[in-house]
Order: C-alpha cells, then structure tokens, then sequence
C-alpha cells in the first residue's frame, strides 16, 4: 500500500462520507442527492403526463385513482467535486515532522475518503511549478491529480501526492481565488496551509464562499513555530519573501510570543466562523488520527 | 600628578572582567525560519508603539536603577559623621617609644596606633590640615600641617618606633604651640592634638595649666613584662679581682614570673640563674663574675613577654685599676687611714701641691691651700679656691638640716649625731649639687667644672664629731669610688637610648666608624677642630663601637626605664596634680563611603550582566 497512510487508516477512513450541506450541483453522475431529477431508486415527485414520455414511469396507481395520468420523477444522484487545495510553498517544508508531510497526509486522507464516496476530487498543488524548473515528473503529477475519480484510482492517487514537492513562494489569495474561477461546479473545498501569508488570507477564501463552495480549512504549524526553542541576539531570515527580522529572544518572553501565536489563530478562527468554514489549527507533530478520525468528524466535515 | 587614592586604580582590575562579558555576548544568529509574520507580529505586539507603555515587572529594569541609584550615591560623597569635633587643624603625636613595640596588639602597639591614624588621615574633611610628629626620645615632626592626605600617609608610614623611653611632654608642647592662635587679646584654641599612645610616659607636670585640646587614642590591652631596669658592675666588694654585677628585675605583670636570668660576658655565657619575681615586683640579682680583660657583660632574660626591647641589657665593664691618691695634707691620721681603708688605693702623702699633679687620679687637699690647683678629679676639704666660688666667709656651729642620701657620694652615710664647729659658707656654686647644708652655707658640694669632678667639704673634719662616726670612712670610700676616673668612665659608657653618647676626641682626626648593634658600619664626619665625638643616634638597644682614629671604644645603650617597661596601658594620662586626659573611644571624625558603594555598584553591573546573559541564553 501506500507509504502516505497506513493500511489501517485506510481501512477507517473507508466507512466515512464527506458531508456536503449542499445538494450536490454536478452535472455527472454520481451518488450525492442533487436537485436534479433523473434515474434513481429515490422518489421525488409526480408530474403530467406531456406526450413523449416514457409509459415505464407512469404512476399506475394513482391513475388507478384519479383516472389521469401523472409521471413518478426521481431524484438524479449526481457526483460531489471535492477541492484540495495543497500549500506547496517554500515555508510548508520547516519543521519536525515537515508541515509538508503532514499537510499532504490530511490531503491523501480526505482525497480517499472522496474517491471511495465517489466523488470527483481535484487536488490543487500552489504555487505552480516554474517551467523551466525541471520538475517535469512533478507537473506530470500535479496534472494527473487535476482530476481523479473511482476508488481503484486512489493508488495512484496516492502515488502523485508522494511526487508532489514543496519549494518558492506562494500567492495564498491569488491561488484560491483562481481555483474558485477554474470550478465548474462548487462543492466542498479544503484548504492545507500554515496560512501564514504577508498578505493575508481573506480575499482567498472569501472568493471560495462566493463561488458557492463548502470550505473547510485546516491550518498546520510547525512545532518550531509554536514553541521556538533557539533563543538569544537572531537574524531571522523569511523561507520565502527573504526578509530580515533581528529579535533578541529569551525564555522570559516565550509566554508572549505563545500569546502572539494564539492571537493569530483566533483571528483566523474568527473570521471563518461566520462564514461557515470549518477551521482546524494543527501541529505537525500532533495525531494524524487523532485530526482525521475525531475533529473532523466531530465538526461534521464527514461522517 | 599624585592621586588621594592610589589603590582605587586596583579598581582597573574589572576592565577585563566587563570585556570578558562583552566577548560572552553573541552575534546575531542567522536563522531561516518559515515565515517572519509570526516574529512581526510579536514584535509589534511587545515593543513600544507608543511613547510610553506600562511598566513591566522587569529584574533587568529594577537592577540598571539600583545601580544607577548607586552611582548617584557614590558621586554624592556621603560620609559617617563621627563625634569629633570641627576643627581646623589636627595634631597627630605618634608614640615612637620602646613600649610601643609591645606586641600585645598585632602585630605591635606601634602599627595598631599608625593603622589609626591613618584612619583619621581618610576621615579628613576638606580643608582640614593635619600634621604628624613622632615622639620618641626626640620629637619629630614628621608632616607639617597640610591637607595633603597622600603626604600625611607618607609621613605616617615613615614612622617607626625605637627602643627610647618618651618625652610626652616635649612632643605636648611642640603641638600645643600650634594649636593656640592669638586673635587679637585672646588666645583661641584653633586645633586638637591626637595623642596615640600606651600612655606609659612620665607625668606632665609642666602642661598642667595649658589646657591642651588633647584627645588620647589608647592602644594597648596587656600589661605582661618582665624587664631589666637598673644594671651596674662594680669591683665586688669582697673579692677584688671579681666583678658584681647588679641587676634589677621588674616584673610589671600582676602574676609571678619565673624567668632564667642569662650573664654573658663578651657574647660568652657565663652563668644561668633562674629568678622568681613576685606581680608588680622587682628583684636584684648579683652575678658575681671573674674579669681578666676590658670587655661587655650582657644579662639577658630568657621570657616571652611583650615587650622584647627591655629584656636585655649590656654594660661596660673595665678592668679594676688600683687608684692612685696623692693626699696633701698637713697630717690627717683619720682621713689617711680612712683613704687606706678604701678598696684598691695606691696612697701618697705630700705637705704641700705644686704642681697638676697628673700623675694621680685623685687628689686631696686637706686644709692646704695648692700653690697650682690639680688638673685631676679633687677632694678638697676646708678648702676654697676662687675658680670654684665668687666669694666665702665663715660659719660658726652650722647644724646640719639635709643631706641627699640618693647620691651615690652618700650612700650609706647618715649625718645624725654629726656636729660642726666651724665652716667655711659659700653659695652654692652653679656647677655642682648641696649634698649636705645647714641653713647658712652648704657643707658639702659636688660637681663637675670643666671635665673635672670635685667634692668640696667645707668645714674641717677635724673640728667636728664626723671621723668618729662610721660614715666617715664610708663617706671616704664613696668619695674615692666616685672621683676615680675608670669609674666614671664606667657609668659614661652606658647610655639611655635616645641620650648622645660624648667621646672626648685626639686632636687631627677626621672621620671616625661607628659599628650599630644589627653590625652594619659607617663613618661619622668631625669637624676640625672638633674636641668631642657626639652621637646622638642612639635609637636602638645594644653594644654600639666607636672607632676614632687608633682609639677603639664600646659603649652600651640600654633602656632601663622602669617607666617604659611598665606598658600597662594608661586609661587616662595624668597632667599634672590635678589634670587627667581620658582614653577616647571617639570614631574618627568622617568616614568616606563612596568606595564602598563604587564597590556594591561594580557588583550590581556584574550581576546585572550575568543576569542578562542567563535570560536570553
């Protein structure tokens, strides 16, 4: 199997179903309720018969009652598009365990949960890769995993995200804005990234809601980050924009530096709150079982 | 250039230690960390955005004030303020004497009164003036007054103390003429005069009215000392060839000591007695000792006591010559034969003296009139001569009121039951002492005129009960100890340490060497025309030799003060009848304490440092 996930967790993960609180609005085929009607065993409604429809679906009965003809309509099951959105950046390959790692674990995690519900997932993999960059095996991946549907397709799946790297600096807003623009059709969207962008994550993910999507976002941090442990006189240099910060740092002012980090994900859970989007704030170095079979499902992302 | 403080520049010491602590501090660390946000946003939220935030709980903050309150407070000079009165000028007197070298104060009353004096030199206000004598046998002024304080160290720790007995008063006087200042009719006290000292001094008779502005520093907690006060060496009286040497022990402590007594003779042991002195006691001990040549008997207490200077003593010891004494006389059967019964006499006889008579050591003119007057020591009796006295006359019955029986001229004779038919009266002449009077005239003089020793007995022995009394031939013998010449010398050749030693000099010499006890030798200048060698150097205790020419001397400087040997520390220091000064517990007068706080402050960096460093590490 995969070295991604364990057997185990997979075997879990496979009685679970993303939870969609939308009808699906798909035009393929697939087994999520949507609003159109069409050919499934869930009865939705009647209608008139109009001339040129098909005798098989005529309500025997109630003609049998009412002496007219009605139509039985069923409820057309249509698939869910489930979007990943993966921080491929330059600031996701800090810390122990990587962010990276963990980001694109959760990712292999809810793509397989999809593809077993069969859902269409299409994993989106920013900042791009340069073209001249020579990763030509990786923009194969990433193109592959535009894509992906069906259960027996999840081994390679989970092949593509194991080529997937992370490197450059990424534009959080640009990237989901324009995965927004890209959708068909809308339908759950989780986004990984540490969301530690200068510019800010609000234009991203406000264009996801207003695209109709149902977001969820799981923010992964380094163990680094959180507690940092080098301390004294540092020149602090950014992974990817490259800018300095001198900081004198000490044990005396961890407990403010912790409170700075708490501020900056409460205001990120503030934001998403209401508007709907299920917001997780992870270390790396936390449970991937603990996340995937408990959180998420207790905050109804599946079930 | 000279600095107050020489020993602050110890302080340099620290420099390194700072630049120690400025290696310690680390470059800054390049690290690439994920994001910088984070660190923005940290940074935003602990630094100042506004001119002002609230105060934190910061050890870092509370240690920079506590130092900086330091240096303020340093920089402020503070200082203790002590009882001493505002003065302008303090006198500080310096006890050089022998029983300052006592060591019951460690490491000897000496330095223990230079270490607290040079406390009064740091607790000296600005534009106060000090000055330091040394009083000893002599006083020395050591610093006049001055403001100086690095100068009055100087002078302090050029000090040192000798094995003399102290003249209190001498020193008293000299600073007391400095600390009265006449402000029109009045005299206004101006000063104060410090006395460190064990007060182990004579009394101060002569201050008893001067009102001294005297503070008296006592040092001194012991009174254990055993001493020798008194030496002599004489012919022993019953055996002639033999040496008695007399020496007296005090024991000063209020305990009995048992001591062993040391007579060396030349450096060579000669004998060990063991002596018991009783508390507060003195003993004599007589060592009776052969002698066959010219040479120095030492006696030598073998005790630990404080004081060491005292537990040695050395004199001059000569060999017995017998005396050579010319009596003039017209026949005197009870003055010949009580000539003959003194010790070691070669006795002539002449009617009549015409010439010095240098062949002789002594003369005696017996109610002859000398056609030449002797050049040798005289006793002349029922004589008069004019070189001798101004003008005489007669006395009839002249009863006998006084005689001194502390001279040795008249130990052991006793004038009662003596009476005088008929005297000679004569004032008494300046250049001798009344050994004996009657209200008219004294009877009996003594003195020396001119290098010359001359008794002079005014009335003829014959005319009166005396030679039938016993202390006619006593007198007779005491007389003839005292005017012999070797005698003399005996007592010449022992000196108080302090006193000038007088060596009467051969004509044409220029230079002469002096050998000091420690052995070291150096030349001693004369003047040309020079008649005496006068070393007055005589500060420390032990055989000192003299070398003038082909003339070799020895001569010995003792301490032999039963004043200085007695070091009971004085509680208070008797001027006069009437007069008293009480040791002081005064504390000097300010006590500056900015090196201190320099101190603590130097300490609150360091800590402030290490703290810094133990944070961000």
């Amino acid at each position: 199997m995969s070295a991604i996930l364990t057997p185990e967790l997979l075997r879990r993960l496979e009685q679970f179903q993303l939870l969609a609180a939308r009808r699906a609005k798909s035009s393929a085929r697939g087994e999520r309720r949507s609003k159109a009607r069409g050919q499934s065993v869930e009865f939705a409604d009647h209608r008139n018969y109009t001339h040129g429809d098909d005798f098989r679906y005529l309500d025997w009965n109630l003609y049998g009652r009412l002496d007219r003809l009605f139509v039985k309509l069923y409820e057309e099951e249509r698939e869910l598009p489930v979007r990943i959105f993966l921080d491929a950046s330059e600031s996701m390959t800090f810390g122990q365990p990587p962010k990276f790692d963990f980001a694109r674990q959760i990712a292999a995690a809810i793509g397989y949960v999809a593809l077993c519900g069969f859902d269409r997932v299409s994993m989106i993999p920013f900042p791009d890769v340069p073209a001249d960059a020579g990763r030509g095996l990786e923009q194969a991946s990433r193109g592959a995993l535009r894509s992906v549907r069906g259960k027996k397709s999840s081994m390679q799946f989970f092949r593509n995200i194991n080529a997937l790297t992370a490197s450059g600096a990424a534009d959080f807003n640009q990237a989901l804005r324009r995965g927004a623009l890209e959708a068909k059709q809308s339908g759950v969207a989780v986004v990984l990234s540490d969301f530690l962008d200068p510019a800010g994550y609000e234009t991203g993910l406000t264009a996801l809601i207003g695209r109709g999507f149902q977001v969820n976002a799981v923010q992964i941090l380094a163990p680094e980050e959180l507690n940092p442990t080098t301390y004294g006189d540092l020149r602090l240099v950014d992974s990817e924009t490259g800018s300095l910060q001198e900081v004198t740092f000490g044990k005396y002012r961890l407990k403010a530096y912790q409170q700075t980090v708490q501020n900056y994900i409460q205001r990120l859970r503030e934001f998403c709150q209401p508007r709907g989007i299920s917001f997780f704030s992870v270390g790396s170095d936390a449970s991937l079982e603990q996340l995937l079979l408990k959180q998420l499902r207790e905050q109804e992302v599946w079930g | 250039m000279s600095f107050l403080a020489p020993f602050a520049a110890l302080f340099a010491l620290a420099l390194p230690v700072v630049v120690v602590f400025y290696l310690l501090k680390r470059k800054r660390v390049v690290k690439l960390v994920p994001s910088t946000l984070l660190w923005q946003k940290f940074l935003a939220d602990t630094q100042a955005s506004a001119p002002f935030q609230k105060l934190r709980h910061n050890w870092l903050l509370i240690l920079q004030l506590l130092l900086l309150a330091l240096v303020v407070f340093a920089l402020m000079r503070p200082y203790l303020t002590g009882t001493a009165r505002e003065t302008n000028l303090r006198v500080v007197i310096l006890d050089g004497s022998a029983s300052m070298q006592s060591t019951d104060e460690k490491p000897s009353r000496f330095e223990k009164a230079r270490a607290e004096a040079l406390k009064w030199v740091d607790g000296l206000r600005d534009g106060e003036q000090m000055m330091v004598l040394l009083a000893g046998a002599t006083t020395e002024v050591k610093q006049s007054p001055t403001t100086d304080k690095a100068a009055l160290r100087r002078a302090l720790q050029s000090c040192a103390p000798s094995d003399a007995p102290t003249r209190l008063a001498d020193a008293l006087k000299t600073a007391g003429a400095f600390t009265f200042e006449k402000r029109g009719e009045e005299t206004v006290t101006s000063g104060e005069i410090h006395l460190f000292s064990d007060g182990a001094a004579p009394d101060l008779e002569e201050l008893s009215n001067k009102n001294l502005p005297l503070v008296y520093h006592r040092v001194g907690t012991d009174r254990d000392n055993a001493g020798i006060v008194r030496l002599d060496a004489r012919a022993n009286p019953e055996n002639a060839a033999q040496r008695a040497i007399f020496a007296s022990i005090a024991n000063f402590s209020t305990n009995a000591a048992k001591l062993d007594v040391d007579l060396l003779f030349d450096g060579q042991m000669v004998e060990t007695r063991p002596v018991d002195v009783g508390g507060t006691n003195t003993e004599l001990v007589i060592f009776t000792a052969p002698q066959e040549r010219d040479g120095v008997f030492t006696v030598r207490l073998h005790t630990v006591d404080t004081l060491a200077a005292d537990n040695q003593a050395s004199i001059v010891s000569f060999m017995p010559q017998p005396v050579k004494v010319l009596l003039v006389s017209k026949g005197n059967r009870f003055l010949e034969k009580a000539l003959r019964g003194a010790a070691n006499v070669q006795l002539s006889t002449a009617p009549q003296l015409t010439d010095g008579a240098e062949a002789f050591d002594l003369v005696v003119l017996d109610d002859v009139i000398p056609v030449t007057l002797p050049r040798a020591n005289t006793l002349a009796i029922h004589t008069v001569s004019t070189n001798w006295f101004a003008g005489w006359d007669t006395a009839k019955s002249p009863p006998i009121v006084d005689w001194k029986s502390a001279h040795p001229l008249l130990r052991f004779v006793n004038f009662d039951n003596v009476q005088v038919a008929e005297s000679l009266a004569v004032k008494p002449p300046p250049w001798g002492v009344t050994l004996v009077e009657s209200p008219q005239t004294p009877l009996i003089v003594a003195g020396e005129l001119n290098r010359q020793r001359i008794v002079w007995i005014g009335f003829d022995p014959l005319q009166s009960t005396w030679p039938l009394r016993i202390s006619f031939p006593i007198f007779m013998a005491n007389a003839v100890d005292w005017l012999n010449p070797s005698s003399a010398n005996n007592g010449q050749y022992l000196v108080q340490a302090g006193n000038a030693f007088r060596l009467p000099l051969a004509p044409g010499l220029t230079a002469a060497q002096l050998t000091t006890p420690d052995g070291k030798s150096r030349s001693l200048p004369i003047e040309p025309d020079a008649r005496e060698l006068v070393i007055g150097d005589t500060l420390q205790q032990g055989v000192y030799r003299v070398k003038a020419g082909t003339n070799e001397v020895t001569f010995c400087v003792n301490l032999l003060d039963s004043n200085e040997s007695n070091i009971t520390p004085r509680e208070e220091l008797p001027i006069g009848k009437y007069a008293k000064v009480t040791a002081t517990t005064m504390k000097r007068a300010n006590m500056e304490l900015w090196r201190w706080i320099a101190a603590v402050g130097l300490l609150v960096l360091l800590f402030e440092w290490w703290w810094y460093h133990k944070r961000t590490a």
